[in-house]
């Protein structure tokens, strides 16, 4: 895991924009520094500004800024980016300076915020700040309340970040094509009092999902909801980083969700509250507890908990295929085929082929080659084998000896002794468990109407 | 009168040929046979002949046949062309006999007078005939030539029949091969989703349609075993075979040759090589020369001289000519001489004929061989190895259950489809190949090399 890479290092400033812009506007433009690794990066202490605790994108980085006149300025840059989905698998995706998603935004309750916004793409585009109390002309829609911005050109938002909260940044242009490319980023506001909500670890990402065909590249813009892979801020399980907290950390997780479809999310061996939608934090007296939380389209979450329970908890969206990655949708069900005899006759026309499928999905750690850029359906190797999951899956690690602000993966969990679960070798009882009777065959034979019982 | 017929009498026995020949005319058939195709052929006359013709042949049918050994088996074994090399027996016979004199007639008459016993002899020569024996001989060996050349040429006909019925038998067989596998993968199909369905994994239209692919595979199958039937006994009749199980064939068509040979006027070399061709224009020369004849002859072709010796008993021996003369009062002869001319015109003009299809047949088939190598390389150097990717790739996609078994065996059917169509453009190379080879009168310039490989 690189996430303990220094920030800077990572972050090499590059002026990308300074090349597109004009030159009597080029002066007056901070720079777009370029972020091109695909780690989480470590939290960006703010160097100036309102003080604020911040926070840890997974998978990703913040965007740091300057101050000019008391305001702050980001630049932001929209453009063709490669992003590692997962180790062996590159996506062509859209993004802002070098990443899809695009860095997270950071600012403070009532700082006023200018954001140049330069765009690398081939057609135009604009920002929507989804969730921000703004003035219209800022709202980022294109053809309603300004001009999409044209490929080559730079346009520059104004606005008060209001409201503390979770939000998140995406085009209003050309939305369906531009989101399904990766177009999206995070944007968080903390209180201006850094007491108030303060949590020891604080974690925000993204759900999105793609279409790319294994053996390609460039999602397909127009699938609506039969994805192939489910993501964490455009990764997928291996490739997502965990989240790692000390015993009895206060951790804050805010997802927002950007897929054409609402995502459970379940985390295991706690219980949390939902603190925060995206209308703002919820009153104490308001929460409820929960283990899974729904996420609908368009919304954003923020759960707190304390953990308190060492260990390796899976963390993951409860639809079942949205912990896969790329998979036939289409494979009919083989389970419980007889394959004998078949299988000799298909090995005769294709040498290479394997009977998979008839005692069910696992695969049982087949390390089978595949389409070139494309990642095995399920995979992740745990301490106790194939942990069989991907897409939207991760672990948090809680652990007793982690240092306040280290969020190094400290391994897998050693479980104390009489603490984990095994095989029983004891004596088994005599008597085999009755054997269900055979199906009727004529039972299922019914001719359409005159089932028994049935009106018409 | 003496002098001129004893003139004559010599002129013909020294300047006619009126022999047998001791090979019958048959170097001509071997020589173009060997020139042009590297083979042997003989006639068949005799028992021994026979015993050593299978002497000959087990060793060729021992082995799987090669396109060579099937065109040696058919030059010496095919009947019909045994039955043509007849034809020079029986176009020498003719030479021969328009080389010797008619036989002289000896008339004898004896016939009474009173008491008187008159006895007349006499003995009659054709004289036409002996005049006309040189140049009858010419125009007969003329034919002759051109028999000879017609009989070589049907030779090398039976030849490219044999590698034309030698590539469509190998090529049917080994697309059979093929139809089979689609058939197999079909039936793997079916079988797997009869499975399917008995699990209660697939519906009943899912089954059928597993099902039907199966049995339009079998449908396919079936054609093909066909073809092997019909493609397999045509060869058998070219070699002269009493069964099909006679001789086996390779498992697989000849490679594709390197390069295609390049060939510039391919008409010229038509023009210039084939028998068929010379033999037309044999025929043309006699069909001149045979009207000259009916120029010459036309008011003496009846013309008799003989010797008349009359003798009556008791009486000296009477002795002089007789001399009888058609007189061209009703018939003048321009029948014959406007048929004969007819018959010329139509010589040159089938001539003609036969030269304009020869060469537009060289045209054509030189045409073919190209497209047809361009197509069989096109198969082999594109579409097979394509193939091999997209079958490469679902294996892959079945592997990370993107794709499931019926996808793998789809695509097992389909490359085995395109397999039938790369074997179906190899056979269509080498039989237009064999066409061309025929088209130029034999053997090609350079013989292709794929064939050895």
């Amino acid at each position: 895991m690189n996430s303990r890479r220094n920030f800077l290092s990572g972050s090499v400033a590059t002026m990308l924009g300074a090349a597109l812009v004009t030159k009597a506007g080029a002066a007056s433009l901070p720079e777009a520094p370029l972020q091109s690794s695909a780690a989480t990066m470590p939290p960006l202490m703010p160097p100036n500004g309102r003080p604020y605790n911040p926070v840890v994108t997974l998978n990703g980085w913040t965007l740091p800024w300057r101050m000019k006149d008391n305001v702050k300025e980001f630049h932001l840059v929209a453009e063709p980016v490669v992003r590692e989905v997962a180790p062996g698998m590159t996506a062509n995706l859209w993004g802002y300076n070098g990443q899809s998603p695009g860095p997270t935004i950071e600012v403070v309750e009532g700082d006023r915020v200018r954001i140049f916004v330069t765009n690398k793409l081939p057609e135009h585009t604009s920002i929507h700040w989804h969730g921000q109390e703004l003035p219209n002309g800022m709202d980022g829609v294109t053809g309603l309340t300004q001009p999409g911005i044209a490929p080559g050109k730079t346009f520059v938002y104004e606005f008060i970040a209001r409201r503390p909260g979770t939000f998140m940044y995406h085009p209003h242009a050309d939305e369906m094509v531009q989101m399904a490319m990766g177009m999206m980023g995070s944007w968080v506001t903390h209180p201006k009092n850094p007491a108030q909500h303060r949590v020891d670890r604080d974690f925000v990402f993204l759900l999105n999902a793609y279409d790319i065909e294994p053996g390609a590249r460039v999602p397909k813009v127009s699938t609506m909801l039969d994805f192939n892979l489910w993501t964490f801020n455009s990764r997928v399980f291996p490739g997502i980083d965990p989240l790692v907290v000390r015993q009895g950390d206060r951790v804050r997780i805010r997802a927002g969700n950007l897929t054409m479809t609402n995502h459970p999310i379940h985390v295991h061996g706690h219980s949390f509250e939902v603190t925060g939608t995206d209308g703002g934090w919820v009153p104490a007296t308001a929460r409820w507890p929960e283990v899974t939380t729904d996420i609908a389209v368009g919304q954003m979450r923020a759960i707190e908990f304390v953990a308190d329970a060492p260990g390796d908890w899976a963390l993951h969206c409860h639809k079942s295929h949205h912990t896969m990655n790329a998979m036939g949708h289409n494979v009919p069900t083989m389970i419980g085929v007889d394959h004998s005899g078949v299988a000799q006759k298909i090995n005769a026309l294709v040498p290479d082929y394997m009977v998979m499928g008839d005692k069910g999905g696992s695969m049982g750690g087949m390390q089978m080659p595949l389409p070139e850029n494309t990642l095995p359906m399920m995979s992740g190797d745990g301490p106790f084998g194939d942990i069989e999951m991907g897409g939207m899956f991760t672990v948090l690690k809680v652990r007793t000896g982690q240092a306040r602000n280290d969020y190094k993966d400290p391994g897998w969990y050693k479980h104390p002794p009489g603490t984990l679960a095994r095989e029983w070798t004891g004596p088994m009882p005599a008597a085999d468990a009755a054997k269900a009777p055979p199906a009727d065959v004529n039972t299922l034979d019914v001719k359409r109407g005159s089932m028994p019982g049935m009106h018409h | 009168m003496k002098y001129p017929i004893a003139c004559a009498m010599a002129t013909l026995l020294l300047g006619g040929c009126a022999s047998f020949s001791p090979d019958g005319g048959f170097d001509t058939v071997t020589s173009a046979t060997r020139d042009r195709l590297g083979k042997d052929t003989r006639i068949v006359r005799t028992d021994a002949d026979v015993a050593a013709l299978a002497g000959t042949l087990a060793p060729l049918l021992a082995t799987p046949l090669s396109v060579d050994s099937a065109v040696q088996i058919a030059l010496l074994n095919n009947r019909g062309l045994q039955a043509t090399y007849q034809r020079l027996g029986v176009a020498e016979a003719d030479l021969v006999q328009a080389g010797r004199l008619q036989n002289p007639r000896f008339g004898f008459k004896r016939s009474h007078e009173g008491s008187d016993v008159l006895v007349d002899r006499s003995l009659t020569i054709n004289l036409v005939n002996l005049l006309t024996a040189p140049l009858a001989t010419r125009i007969e060996s003329r034919r002759f030539e051109q028999t000879r050349l017609q009989v070589a040429d049907a030779a090398l006909t039976v030849a490219a029949d044999t590698r034309h019925a030698y590539y469509g038998a190998l090529g049917a067989a080994q697309q059979r091969t093929y139809a089979r596998q689609v058939s197999d993968a079909a039936e793997a199909g079916a079988e797997l989703g009869t499975r399917m369905a008995k699990a209660g994994n697939w519906s009943t239209l899912d089954m059928a349609r597993e099902q039907s692919f199966h049995a339009d595979a079998i449908t396919r199958l079936a054609m093909a075993d066909k073809d092997v039937l019909a493609s397999r006994e045509k060869l058998v009749r070219l070699l002269g075979l009493d069964s099909a199980s006679a001789f086996t064939l390779p498992d697989r068509l000849p490679d594709l040759p390197v390069a295609a040979i390049a060939l510039k006027q391919v008409d010229q070399i038509a023009l210039r090589e084939r028998l068929d061709i010379q033999a037309a224009k044999l025929q043309l020369q006699a069909t001149a020369a045979s009207l000259n004849l009916t120029r010459s002859t036309r008011f003496v072709n009846a013309l008799e001289i003989g010797g008349v010796r009359n003798s009556a008993s008791g009486n000296p021996p009477e002795t002089g000519y007789e001399l009888s003369l058609e007189i061209p009062l009703f018939d003048w002869g321009t029948a014959r001489v406007a048929k004969a001319e007819a018959t010329y015109m139509q010589g040159v003009h089938q001539l003609a004929d036969t030269a304009i299809a020869a060469r537009s047949q060289a045209r054509e088939s030189y045409g073919n061989y190209r497209v047809s190598y361009d197509l069989a390389r096109h198969y082999r150097d594109q579409v097979m190895p394509l193939r091999k990717r997209i079958s490469d790739e679902t294996m892959l996609r079945y592997n990370g259950m993107l794709m499931s078994v019926f996808e793998l065996l789809a695509d097992a059917r389909e490359q085995s489809g395109a397999a039938h169509g790369y074997i179906g453009a190899l056979k269509d190379f080498w039989i237009a190949d064999s066409d061309l080879q025929a088209a130029l009168g034999g053997r090609l310039p350079s013989a292709p090399d794929g064939e050895k490989k």
